[in-house]
């Protein structure tokens, strides 16, 4: 400790009138000068412009101070303006310290004298702390630019897309055994009515043909380790007996004796037990399902690995577990929809012909079960649809908010039965509309041109239905009952499965609807609460797909810019330490630590702070019971001689 | 020096625990007495306060005082022995820090009276006569030294060399401070004398505490019989082991019983508020009510925490710089 | 007590209530000088031994205020304040100080109002309270 007192040197600034006007500057000016409590006091009329800043620069290169304390505005108006003017002169940037005696002084106190003293306690208070600051110094680190992105839909794929033409290498993990996510799913994309599938075509193409993308499906995610700039992604590949030499070309689905249930279909329709998971996958791979597989179940099978033209049939293929380290992770997972018999009241799964909206979707789809034609369960073409809004949304039980697309979908729902059936009766039975923007404006008043009866209910949380002899019977208390062939029950967006297991392995937060918490919602749509895991498509909050790209677009683009090949990446400056000579390894600061931040050196047996995670937020110096942790620029002793300050000025 | 070292014992405020840590140096003890020259002990042998006060000045070359200060005869003795000494040791707890005694600066000094001479259970006293500091008995002034209103520790009424921690202090420590003090060997002055570092660095159970703890439920010792081979605090016990000096070889905790903090704090910190800052972090609740469900399992917050040391704490010791 | 003019320390947070205090002063919101600010990264970082340094020192009131609940710019750091502190007042009461001397509370960046009014409220009810008498405090009894 050195015994010299270090030399400071205060200025004032007038800011104008606006500090001058309200305290007595002279008395400031005064109670600083002599006694050895600074080395000059300097006041100046407005410490910010290119005058005041010069004249700072002289006074600090003629007299040499250690420390400078400058009592102006808020730091969070000249911090930084002051920090460079003090560096320039030689003088390190954390030995400057601002008494903000505008804000929290001049502008909010009317007795002139009051605030005279009330500066004087905040200027003491700075005087007494920064006497103690040590240095800081900017510190960078390298990082990987690569990136990995959980989830292969629309929004994972254009953000691998993005960030590989910008020549970073990306691993997509994708939990199905091919791409696509949720849109390959749907027939058309509204308002404008695009082919779904062949909007993803030639997107699929392009990352299949993309030597900087590498696809792990049939995978899932099982831990995060790291930070921004040098994460560890362990992966879990499951097995699918398949090679990558499959093309697709569908051989063994004619021999496989087996038929089941097929997931993509929602059931709806089957598969077999060796399949692919549409024509024109990327992978383009099959995949063949254990528990079903007769070759599985008593080896009496290979009917697939005998009729294959390319060898691709691997019985010995086992689960793998795959490291992928990189700079960013970008969570694409898609979204979850409430299930139509959790909904009470609506007899879906009691009541033939009435469908969730996505088991519509996969009705209407040309890759769906009845390849695009929209039938009854008996196989005939509904002449009458009514699609129940807010399905299990905006209720206590199910969804408590509006998702903002299902009145869209619905409508879709409508034009894609129309189009098939065009003088199909369509009611759309709804209490409130959501047509966002005029192209979604227009299709819905085009529905209503086309014919459909948009029924208003104030009763739309107890519709009931009803099997009768001639169909379906819609009611409620306030419009005439209607019969219709078939219900489609517009549901709303939730997070998917998964969700909460994937945001402890981040370290990121979920909101109270369950989704992913953005870093600013305003500010910073796209990054989570952990620097480095970036939030595209709806998992983040449910939106169209136009919008699921834009965010997975902008996630790619900032995670582009910021980790840039032979480019450094700046670390927080003000950050925790912790002293090994007194750290008794009781690990209290490491239950606390926000970003886990912290670990455990079993051999030292004492706590560690990753500096290039901690982001500065001073709680484990607060924890310590043994007085280890140190937060730079905020230590207890810094606190303690500014409370000091305060309280004796 | 071809004379022995001049060495006082005295306590103040004290249950004569320290006394008997000497006396559990057993065998010891003789080496310590013939090394040195111990011409004031109360407890043990029979010199009077005059010895002390016809003394020169510095002469004796350690005092040991244990006890808090509470009485005007206690400050005036550890006045007069700070004169006469070399060097003054606070020895144990209630010197170091105040001690159990400290605990009752949570009230008053009425309360404290009224409590022991008048509402205590097994007390009868319905004239609720106190003790007085001038009272005449047959003729003859009785006089009493005042009772303060406030328990001081030592260093509030002296300049302390050096503490010796512990309620009492151990044996082992006893006996590393009285060879420094021969050897001269003796750290920096005002040194606590036991390991700047927190127990949990030498306790065994903390092999035991999970990286990510936190705390539904806090369970008193008398309510659990504690696994003897966990954390305490991984169990939802009290352990004041991460705000408690290492040093002990913490016989309680391998008696199955948490430590209480008579080590005391590391240098710089008050042991009471770091304990309950890093209680606090790991509590695992969000809101208030859920938060003190939680607390209830510690309805003494103060006794908890400050049991050994209200007197040192940030807001139980004396404004040293006004009283200045 | 008319003439009584209490000290208030308020430990405000960086990114919260440091900034809906700098609000307060740009829309020239008047609140009592008693009130004196100390700015922390977050409400987190508060330390018990401060609030107590402050009591010793001569303040009769202190606060922390944080981000509201879910805000915190660090994740979970003003709960962290809430449960430490929430155990800490529990002891200030057995040392004898009055409920209302320590408050925590929360006050975000565009609450400049709420400033206001959490800083005029505290003064009142300190300024009620009268000056603080601390247990244990008592000047020098015998020379």
């Amino acid at each position: 400790m050195s015994e010299k007192k270090p030399n400071v040197a205060l200025f004032l600034c007038k800011c104008g009138a606006n500090i001058a006007e309200f305290i007595d500057l002279k008395e400031v000016e005064a109670r600083f000068s002599g006694g050895g409590k600074t080395m000059f006091v300097e006041t100046q009329d407005l410490l910010c412009s290119p005058a005041g800043k010069k004249n700072m620069r002289k006074a600090l290169l003629n007299n040499k101070p250690d420390v400078v304390v400058i009592a102006a505005c808020s730091p969070k108006m000249h911090e930084k303006t002051f920090q460079g003017v003090v560096a320039d002169a030689g003088i390190n940037m954390a030995k400057m310290q601002m008494a903000n005696i505008r804000e929290q002084s001049a502008w909010v106190t009317a007795d002139k004298k009051e605030a005279t003293l009330k500066a004087i306690a905040l200027i003491n208070a700075a005087l007494e702390r920064s006497v103690l600051h040590d240095d800081l110094h900017p510190r960078t680190m390298e990082c990987l630019t690569d990136l990995v992105i959980i989830g292969g839909g629309i929004a994972g794929i254009e953000a691998a897309l993005m960030a590989a033409s910008a020549g970073r290498k990306v691993t997509i993990v994708e939990k199905e055994i091919s791409l696509g996510g949720s849109v390959i799913k749907t027939e058309e994309v509204a308002p404008a009515m695009e082919c779904a599938p062949c909007l993803l075509a030639p997107r699929l193409s392009a990352i299949r043909d993309n030597k900087n993308i590498r696809v792990i499906s049939n995978a899932s995610v099982t831990d995060v380790l790291g930070f921004l700039g040098n994460f560890k992604v362990k992966v879990r590949r499951m097995a699918r007996y398949v090679k990558d030499s499959c093309i697709g070309c569908e051989a063994c689905f004619e021999v496989c004796p087996v038929t089941m249930k097929s997931g993509f279909h929602l059931g709806l329709g089957t598969k077999k037990a060796v399949s692919t998971l549409f024509a024109g996958s990327v992978p383009a791979a099959a995949a063949i399902d254990k528990a079903a597989c007769l070759h599985f179940i008593d080896g009496s099978c290979n009917a697939c690995a005998t009729v294959c033209p390319f060898q691709s049939i691997d019985f010995d293929d086992q689960d793998e577990d795959i490291e992928v380290t990189a700079g960013a992770v970008i969570v694409a997972t898609g979204y979850g929809t409430a299930r139509a018999s959790d909904i009470p009241g609506l007899g879906s799964g009691k009541i033939d012909n009435v469908y969730s909206m996505p088991e519509f979707e996969r009705i209407a789809g040309s890759n769906g079960p009845y390849g695009g034609e929209i039938r009854l369960k008996n196989g005939k073409p509904p002449r009458s649809m009514a699609v129940i809004h807010c399905a299990g949304s905006l209720s206590d039980s199910g969804v408590s908010y509006c998702s903002g697309i299902c009145c869209m979908t619905a409508a879709k729902a409508g034009e894609l039965l129309h189009k098939k059936t065009p003088d199909a009766r369509i009611f759309s039975v709804h209490d409130r509309l959501v047509f966002n923007g005029p192209q979604q404006h227009a299709f819905y008043e085009k529905q209503i041109e086309e014919g459909t009866h948009y029924v208003k209910t104030a009763q739309l949380r107890s519709i009931c239905l009803a099997q009768k002899d001639d169909g379906i019977e819609v009611s409620a208390g306030d419009f005439q009952p209607m019969t219709v062939d078939m219900v489609v029950l517009s549901t709303g967006i939730t997070p998917p499965e998964g969700t909460d297991a994937l945001a402890r392995i981040l370290n990121a937060d979920l909101n109270e609807a369950g989704f992913f918490k953005a870093d600013h919602p305003i500010l910073r749509a796209i990054g989570s609460s952990i620097d480095g895991v970036y939030l595209a498509g709806c998992c983040a909050s449910p939106c169209d797909v136009a919008t699921a790209i834009t965010r997975a677009q902008a996630a790619a683009g900032d995670a582009i810019a910021k980790l840039v090949p032979g480019r450094k990446i700046e670390l927080e400056v003000m950050t925790s330490t912790i002293d090994e000579t007194k750290c008794a390894g009781c690990k209290l600061c490491i239950a606390v630590c926000p970003y886990k931040a912290i670990t455990f050196d079993a051999q030292k047996k004492i706590s560690v702070i990753n500096e290039a995670i901690c982001r500065g937020c001073g709680t484990c110096a607060a924890t310590c019971p043994g007085d280890a942790a140190r937060a730079y620029h905020f230590t207890n002793q810094q606190i303690m001689a500014e409370i000091g300050g305060l309280l004796h000025g | 020096m071809a004379q022995k070292p001049k060495v006082a014992f005295y306590w103040c405020a004290s249950c004569g625990g320290c006394e008997e840590t000497i006396v559990d140096l057993e065998e010891k003890v003789l080496d310590v007495a013939a090394a040195v020259d111990i011409i004031f002990w109360p407890c043990a042998m029979d010199f009077k306060y005059s010895d002390i006060e016809a003394m020169a000045d510095g002469s004796i070359a350690v005092s040991f005082v244990n006890g808090a200060v509470r009485t005007s005869e206690q400050e005036h003795i550890a006045r007069l022995l700070r004169k006469k000494s070399g060097l003054v040791v606070a020895f144990g707890d209630c010197a170091w820090m105040g001690g159990i005694p400290a605990l009752t600066n949570l009230k008053s000094k009425k309360e404290v009276f009224n409590r022991s001479y008048c509402e205590s259970p097994t007390v009868v006293n319905p004239e609720k006569i106190v003790p007085l500091e001038n009272s005449v008995y047959q003729g003859v002034p009785m006089l009493l030294p005042k009772f303060y209103e406030t328990v001081y520790k030592l260093d509030d009424c002296i300049d302390v060399d050096y503490y010796l921690p512990g309620c009492p202090p151990t044996v082992k420590l006893v006996l590393n401070a009285v060879t420094a003090i021969l050897a001269g060997t003796l750290p920096r002055r005002k040194s606590v004398l036991a390991p700047d570092k927190a127990l949990c660095s030498s306790c065994d159970r903390n092999e035991t505490k999970p990286d990510s703890m936190v705390i539904k439920e806090f369970k008193r010792v008398h309510q659990v019989v504690a696994d003897p081979k966990t954390c305490f605090l991984a169990q939802g016990i009290v352990c004041m082991g991460p705000a408690t000096r290492d040093g002990c070889d913490y016989p309680c905790v391998k008696g199955n019983m948490p430590c209480t903090g008579c080590f005391g704090p590391v240098d710089g910190a008050d042991q009471g508020a770091r304990m309950i800052a890093a209680l606090g972090g790991i509590i695992d609740a969000e809101e208030e009510k859920g938060i003190d469900r939680v607390l209830s399992g510690i309805p003494d917050p103060a006794g908890t925490f400050y049991r050994y040391g209200l007197a040192a704490s940030l807001l139980g010791s004396k404004r040293k710089e006004k009283a200045q | 007590m008319d003439d009584f003019n209490p000290t208030i320390i308020a430990f405000v947070c960086n990114w919260c209530s440091y900034a809906g205090a700098d609000k307060a002063g740009g829309q020239k919101l008047q609140y009592p000088s008693n009130v004196k600010l100390l700015r922390v990264m977050c409400s987190g970082r508060v330390d018990p031994q401060f609030v107590m340094r402050a009591f010793r020192d001569g303040a009769d009131g202190v606060m922390v205020l944080g981000c509201h609940p879910g805000d915190c710019h660090y994740r979970n750091g003003n709960m962290k304040a809430l449960r430490r502190f929430r155990l800490f007042e529990r002891m200030l009461s057995q040392m004898g100080i009055e409920k209302g001397r320590f408050k925590l509370d929360w006050v975000s960046a565009g609450e400049a109002k709420r400033f206001q009014e959490t800083a005029t409220e505290m003064t009142d009810a300190v300024k009620k309270l009268g000056p603080l008498h601390l247990r244990g405090m008592v000047e020098r009894e015998v020379a």
